[in-house]
């Protein structure tokens, strides 16, 4: 048996060695890691307009092409609720370092009374035209799900999607993202119908077709993700139509 | 297929050997069949269900187990007289865990796709008995070198039962092999190339297009049920392992 | 009501054992009667009903950044948790030890399991990503700690009665278990996507 002293010794030195090891390790990697964790976002942007990127696939980009396509051609811009644009100052002080509208935690966002959201929205320049890009975020079967949705130059049209999930089923539900089929079917669908109505694009179950605007197929097998999906669309989409409505008037 | 694994890590062990004695070698083989960490021992399930969906994560975490599995009881076995027997587990566990946490440090540095895949998973890597059950049973009264062997021969026969469960799961769930991964291999999942305005999700337009991915691979309880017909399939070759109870 | 919602859906529909599959060496290793099933399936509800408030306590206000470090010290979640987990599983030991002599004896060597039971780590991760506030992480420890509770009961009745079957010799013992654990994850699976909120809403 050790004495009291020992143990109390043994603990404080191992803890010391430990933490020592640790944020010796943290810090020489929080560089890195921070500039992966932005990558990776700016990645899940872009992939909503992968069509409009050439044949570059923004999954093999690598890291710097994704960082120059992101600073070259997309303008960031974060909103209110009434479609007035919060400042960068303003989207710092509600704790989201930088203060760009890639900052902005969906999640955290997600989780405040609709009226006090903020969200992010980012303006793509394909030199000839400009593609608007939104964020919308919902609940799948076990967890969250997200999207950036592209939509054209008319701001009805969408012209690209991209999905990811937290933890859906592999081969189900999580194929919002693992299959492109699934986000191919949302481009040329139309948030509008030619009287102005708003429908936004809703799942159906089989058989839709190219001419059914607001309609795509689901999942079969992954009705709840695929609810998810079709909740996410219209609501999300839906935060967006102040702003939009601002600029169309203009 | 376990009797396979057993041969290579053999073959591969030979070179080395004045440093693998006999025993040494057993140390390795040992837990890939007679006593395999999860069909055996049963120990570190857990992790074993929930990220064999696909390959590539469940390659991922074997190697993550195998280095904390090792490293932990290489640790372990250094300090096994000066550690005090009434913090024993604690600091057995705090062990473990600045393993696993230099293992999410790194992934978050090096591979940050696959770090958000694993997400909570590389946490429970901790409370993966298989490292804990090693440290209590073997680490804490052998040796640094056989212990460190055992850790990896632990960490290898995980690791065989992940990678074997997540390949019949993500081919016959999912129809691709190493998703997500740069090797990935769509073997009958659907044919990207085709444009339709549906989802294909069949083998459309591939070789095998009479093929219907199986729901059933895909949920977590499929892991329950490959796990129990190796056992069964281990059990019937290997009669002394038999439940008599 | 949302607190119960949150319990319903830990125990019930997101169940640690049958949706997500944590915990299982534990449930294997004492399911073999019902009886040991029920003392260490009270002990889980007590460790992962003290440890997640606790957890949620230290990430809140000692790792965050608006803790009192003021630093982002996440990278030490980990160890802390483990910690707290072990010490606390340690406590039950001596108060079984104490209290039921029987029942430790009984238990033997698996109560130290409960540290290295992935569902209260588990827990407690899954609380973290989920932005749990203080009250719904009382509320998931709870109802996952009951869900557990309920999973190992369930198994170990079955296995009871399953041992005058004439199950083939190889899957005897551990092998059914594993199969009767992917068929109730089956059947748990029914209750998959209800909302509660929905329900008792009245929907």
């Amino acid at each position: 048996m050790h004495s009291t002293n020992y143990i109390v010794g043994f603990v404080a030195i191992m803890t010391t060695v430990v933490a020592i090891v640790l944020t010796a390790l943290f810090l020489g990697l929080k560089e890195r890691s921070d500039q992966n964790a932005a990558i990776f976002n700016k990645r899940a942007i872009l992939s909503a307009v992968k069509d409009q990127l050439g044949d570059q696939d923004p999954k093999y980009m690598g890291d710097q092409e994704v960082l120059d396509v992101f600073s070259n051609q997309i303008q960031q811009i974060s909103l209110d609720m009434s479609g007035a644009e919060v400042s960068t100052a303003d989207i710092e002080a509600l704790g989201y370092k930088g203060g760009q509208a890639e900052h902005i935690d969906m999640k955290k966002e997600k989780k405040k009374p609709e009226g006090e959201r903020v969200l992010p929205l980012y303006v793509f320049d394909t030199g000839s035209d400009k593609i608007y890009i939104i964020s919308v975020r919902g609940n799948g079967l076990w967890d969250e799900i997200w999207g950036n949705i592209a939509l054209g130059s008319d701001l009805n049209t969408i012209v690209g999607a991209a999905f990811d999930h937290q933890g859906e089923t592999p081969g189900l539900g999580a194929e919002i993202k693992d299959n492109p089929s699934f986000p191919n079917m949302f481009k040329g669908k139309k948030i509008y119908d030619e009287n102005g109505k708003y429908h936004s694009v809703i799942g159906v179950k089989g058989g839709t077709t190219k001419e059914d605007f607001h309609k795509v197929d689901v999942i079969s097998g992954a009705t709840v993700t695929s609810d998810g999906v079709t909740e996410m669309m219209v609501r999300g989409v839906k935060y967006y139509e102040p702003y939009f409505n601002k600029i169309q008037s203009k | 297929m376990a009797e396979n694994t057993v041969q290579e890590t053999q073959v591969q062990a030979k070179p080395k050997e004045p440093l693998f004695g006999k025993k040494e070698r057993k140390l390795l083989s040992d837990p890939l069949n007679d006593n395999n960490p999860i069909t055996v021992q049963v120990l570190g399930v857990c992790s074993a269900l929930a990220v064999t969906s696909l390959v590539y994560p469940s390659v991922v975490m074997s190697i993550a187990v195998v280095f904390v599995c090792a490293f932990s009881s290489l640790f372990t076995s250094l300090l096994r007289n000066s550690i005090p027997k009434q913090v024993r587990m604690i600091v057995q566990l705090v062990i473990i865990a600045t393993l696993v946490t230099i293992v999410e440090l790194v992934l978050k540095g090096f591979n940050y796709p696959i770090y958000k895949q694993l997400s909570v998973y590389i946490g429970l890597i901790i409370t993966n008995c298989i490292v804990m059950g090693r440290l209590e049973a073997f680490a804490m009264a052998n040796k640094p070198w056989r212990s460190f062997l055992d850790g990896v021969g632990n960490g290898l026969g995980y690791g065989a039962i992940l990678i074997i469960v997540a390949f019949f799961r993500e081919v016959f769930g999912k129809g691709t092999l190493f998703a997500g991964s740069p090797l990935e291999w769509n073997i009958i999942g659907p044919n990207n190339e085709i444009v339709s305005y549906t989802i294909n999700t069949a083998a459309e337009g591939s070789w095998l297009g009479w093929y219907s991915n199986n729901g059933l691979m895909v949920m977590p309880a499929a892991a329950m049920f490959l796990i129990g017909i190796f056992i069964w399939i281990q059990r019937s070759y290997n009669k002394k392992l038999i439940d008599i109870s | 009501m949302e607190l119960f919602n949150i319990f319903l859906k830990a125990a019930f529909i997101e169940n640690l054992v049958l949706s997500y599959f944590l915990g299982m060496c534990s449930y294997l290793a004492v399911s073999k009667s019902v009886k040991t099933a029920f003392g260490l399936g009270l002990a889980v509800i007590f460790v992962l009903g003290i440890t997640m408030p606790i957890n949620w306590v230290i990430n809140e206000f000692l790792l965050g950044e608006g803790g009192i470090f003021g630093t982002d010290l996440t990278f030490l979640r980990f160890i802390l948790f483990i910690a707290v987990i072990a010490s606390m599983v340690q406590l039950v030991e001596m108060i079984v030890e104490k209290y039921s002599p029987a029942l430790y004896n009984s238990l033997g060597i698996f109560l130290p399991l409960i540290t290295v039971n992935c569902a209260i780590l588990g827990g407690s991760l899954f609380m973290v990503s989920r932005e749990y506030n203080f009250g719904e992480s009382v509320a998931f420890g709870l109802g996952g700690g009951f869900g557990w509770f309920l999973a190992v009961i369930a198994i170990a009745a079955i296995r009871e009665k399953i041992r005058y079957s004439n199950v083939p010799p190889a899957l005897r013992g551990l092998g059914m278990a594993f199969i009767l654990t992917g068929l109730m994850g089956i059947a748990f699976m029914a209750l998959m996507g209800i909302d509660p909120s929905a329900l008792t809403a009245g929907k």
